[in-house]
């Protein structure tokens, strides 16, 4: 019998709320920028601070509102952008567009609210044209951009962390000058723990899927990680990422599973994207098929420990080494916000073809999958498509594995048939490797 | 010594369309040849290590076969440069070497290492994915130094701080000459066109930098005793990405309307030369850093912390008021993400200066009917609207 999740309301309520603050708090600081971005140097400035993270907001509105999701990348098109760029920054700026935030609880406030700052990552061709873009609609809000530098083992490479703390480092100073505001080192220290333990917790949490039956399945994952993304810097982020890991563990100890039939485990690699993706798990759900391990649920918030002696592992970091890190200066702290940042699964593959095969391998042979499913996304050229294509070249006499395209939130690049026989496909390939009629 | 400029460019030309050839050549007489992705690469460090460089550039034949290694929304020209590596059409190379540039050539590069055997030959040079900024020259300085010691293994010797003074000024040398050639199309009157100019300068990207120096030495020398000539028609200014397609200048100038093409502000074009690294520094790679970091950004690169600012639009504002066009032609690879999202806000500081503007989309083959078209009704709004 299917497990159900006793914490899932606690999730989706912080989720709600952090997007309710941000739209229509009357005071405090309103932040906005790549949730893939180090957020703690934003709670230096004091307990007040809002955040809004770009590729969240747009997933969960497209979610929420798929018609709104539509109007806003069209609105964005019509203000200029152009049809290839990525699709969540288009639905964002639609919205900056036509004036309006949709938000996860279901209402639409009229009047986008407008951030004090900027605060983002650039890594990506697009990431930081983003902001460039929303500040210049807004009449010209501050942005601050890091540059990160990812591929493979970034977080490893002494020079690549210093790089990135020194833009932080320089980051707070700015932070300062343009709000006005003194920067609090005990406020920032401990948001950096937090940022760390929940990302080492969500890491821990990923990590019992090894387990058979693999507790979660893709669509609880996709649900349980947004809280990571949104806000990942307070104490009840902590509170509710080590509820989960205790409830899962019972889970593994137990037997259970919110997924219980799982004749074949799927590793994944795309993005959940809006339109087609519950069709494609209604498909591998009749046929027994569950989705036990993604790049994108397990390393755009998480953290592993990455690569060790040159090969990719999907282990888990002890959470109570968050505990004895020692952030006792500005700089301490910002060295280690900085390696856990870099350390982030999905940022390796995007410079370094050999992480990007070294990570599905490891997810193959650690999470026991019968099978590789690669769901490139059309306007994402970063992380979900980079690679992919050569990917099922190296892969497909190895392990059933099969390839589908795919778009984050724009239905009009969402090739829902193909995509449908390209799954139903890979079920088949997998009962035939199963019964060793495929090599 | 060649008889005219005529001859002179005519050489760059053939060079152009031999460019296999002419990397042969260079092997034949002795010279490790590199293949670079991206002009991030700090050439001067290959140099100094007698390494030539030579650009990879695109073939602009119609082909298939990459869309089983890159997906197919990775720009034509990324497609194109991958293509090249997998018919083997640049085995001859000794080296192929890139920085972390766009991810679009990054893909490109990824699939020579990965699948068209240039693992064992392939150096990746970390850089910055924004410049302009002090912690990235630190950055830079670092990441040159590991690029170097992997040269020098390479090549088995060291390379001194004489080789890299060298280079430095062998390239800057190529730098100012290029400038001074560019200079001419300032002009109502230009001994040169516009695609001339272009041209020649895609041939800079890949010949032996003092072969090339001397060779542009004389043109330019031959240019400044000769006649200048009225360069007809509405001048066009080029903006965009990366376009070795030289067909498209020579269209611009071969409209059914009189057009001359007086600038291209694109990384195959000005933005290749359009900066200097300091000379006679003691830490050489501080010096080439610093020299990289100022260049015009490739707007993959162009946000500066802080006030979010694209720099580049600031060099787009000065080659506006040197070269006076009447309109500038926004060019750029179809599936491009940083060109497109930069033409968004680019045209209203165009508009704002009364300044008209057309986007084309290039691809693997260029579509000349339907440019022609689109260009012809450009100057006729042009000619409309100027004074």
């Amino acid at each position: 019998m299917a497990y159900t999740l006793k914490i899932w309301g606690e999730f989706k309520n912080y989720q709600s709320a952090c997007y309710r603050n941000y739209a229509y708090a009357s005071e405090g600081l309103r932040c906005m920028g790549s949730t893939w971005s180090p957020l703690a140097p934003l709670k230096g400035l004091g307990e007040d601070v809002l955040i809004i993270g770009g590729e969240p907001h747009a997933a969960s509105t497209a979610g929420t509102f798929p018609e709104e999701g539509r109007d806003d990348i069209i609105a964005a098109e019509i203000a200029g952008l152009g049809f290839h760029s990525c699709s969540y920054l288009k639905l964002f700026v639609g919205e900056v567009v036509r004036d309006k935030i949709a938000i996860t609880d279901g209402t639409i406030k009229e009047g986008y609210p407008r951030p004090d700052l900027i605060w983002t990552t650039h890594l990506c061709s697009q990431h930081s044209k983003w902001y460039q873009e929303v500040s210049r609609l807004l009449g010209g809000i501050p942005i601050y951009a890091i540059d990160m530098v990812g591929g493979g083992d970034a977080e490893k490479d002494p020079k690549i962390v210093n790089y990135v703390s020194n833009q932080i480092e320089k980051g707070i100073h700015w932070l300062e000058r343009v709000t006005g505001r003194d920067f609090s080192d005990e406020l920032f220290i401990k948001a950096v723990r937090n940022e760390i333990k929940v990302l080492v917790l969500w890491g821990n949490i990923c990590s019992l899927n090894m387990h058979t039956p693999a507790p979660l399945d893709e669509r609880r994952l996709i649900a349980l990680f947004p809280p990571a993304m949104v806000d990942r810097t307070t104490d009840e982020t902590v509170r509710i990422y080590e509820a989960l890991l205790k409830e899962v563990r019972h889970m593994v100890e137990t037997g259970q599973s919110v997924a219980p039939d799982q004749r074949y485990r799927i590793v994944y690699f795309g993005l959940a994207h809006t339109y087609g993706h519950p069709e494609m798990a209604r498909i591998l759900r009749d046929a027994g098929a569950e989705i036990v391990a993604s790049v994108y649920t397990f390393g755009t918030a998480g953290n592993f420990k990455g690569i060790v002696n040159g090969n990719w592992t999907w282990d888990p970091i002890d959470p109570a080494w968050v505990d004895e890190l020692d952030l006792s200066t500005r700089r301490k702290a910002i060295t280690e916000l900085a390696k856990i940042v870099l350390g982030w699964p999905t940022w390796q593959g995007v410079r370094s073809y050999w992480a990007l095969e070294s990570m599905a391998r490891a997810m193959i042979t650690q999470y026991n999958a019968d099978g590789l499913l690669l769901a490139p996304s059309r306007s994402c050229e970063t992380d979900f498509r980079n690679g992919y294509v050569g990917m099922q070249r190296i892969f497909k006499s190895e392990i059933p594995t099969v390839e589908y395209d795919s778009d984050q939130v724009d239905v009009r690049k969402m090739d829902l048939p193909g995509a449908k026989r390209k799954t139903e496909l890979f079920v088949h390939l997998m009962e035939a490797h199963k019964k060793g009629g495929v090599r | 010594m060649m008889k005219n400029s005529n001859s002179i460019i005519e050489h760059f030309h053939h060079i152009t369309e031999n460019i296999h050839e002419y990397a042969k050549s260079l092997q034949s007489k002795g010279h490790l040849v590199a293949g670079y992705m991206c002009t991030h690469v700090p050439e001067e460090i290959l140099y100094a290590a007698g390494i030539i460089p030579v650009r990879i550039l695109s073939s602009h034949v119609s082909q298939a076969m990459t869309r089983s290694y890159m997906h197919e929304t990775y720009c034509s020209f990324s497609h194109d440069c991958a293509y090249q590596g997998l018919t083997h059409n640049y085995d001859f190379l000794d080296l192929i070497v890139t920085s972390s540039s766009c991810i679009h050539m990054g893909e490109a590069f990824n699939v020579w290492v990965r699948f068209a055997g240039f693992q064992g030959k392939s150096f990746l040079i970390p850089y910055p994915h924004i410049i302009h900024t002090k912690p990235a020259v630190a950055f830079m300085v670092e990441s040159f130094a590991e690029f170097k010691q992997f040269l020098e293994k390479f090549v088995n010797k060291s390379i001194t701080d004489e080789d890299m003074e060298r280079a430095i000024k062998t390239y800057n040398h190529t730098r100012r000459l290029l400038k001074q050639l560019w200079e001419f199309l300032r002009h109502e009157d230009s001994p040169i066109t516009g695609s001339e100019v272009a041209t020649v300068t895609l041939a800079s990207q890949f010949m032996e930098k003092q072969e090339y120096n001397q060779l542009l030495e004389e043109l330019i020398q031959k240019l400044e005793s000769g006649p200048g000539h009225r360069l007809p028609g509405v001048r066009l200014m080029v903006s965009g990405g990366a376009c070795d397609d030289l067909r498209i200048f020579d269209l611009i100038e071969h409209l059914d309307y009189s057009a001359s093409l007086i600038f291209i502000d694109s990384c195959t074009a000005a933005r290749y030369f359009w900066f200097e690294v300091p000379e006679d520094r003691a830490d050489k790679l501080q010096a080439i850093a610093e020299g990289y970091i100022n260049r015009i950004p490739c707007p993959a690169k162009d946000n500066v912390p802080g006030s979010g600012e694209k720099k580049r639009f600031r060099f787009i504002h000065q080659f506006i008021e040197g070269f006076k066009p009447d309109g500038v032609v926004l060019l750029y690879q179809r599936f491009c993400s940083p060109q497109p999202m930069d033409i968004v806000a680019l045209k209203p500081i165009l508009d704002r200066l009364g300044i008209p503007s057309i986007e084309l989309e290039l691809d693997t083959t260029l579509p000349r009917t339907q440019f022609q078209t689109q260009l012809e009704a450009f100057v006729e709004i042009i000619t409309g609207v100027a004074p």
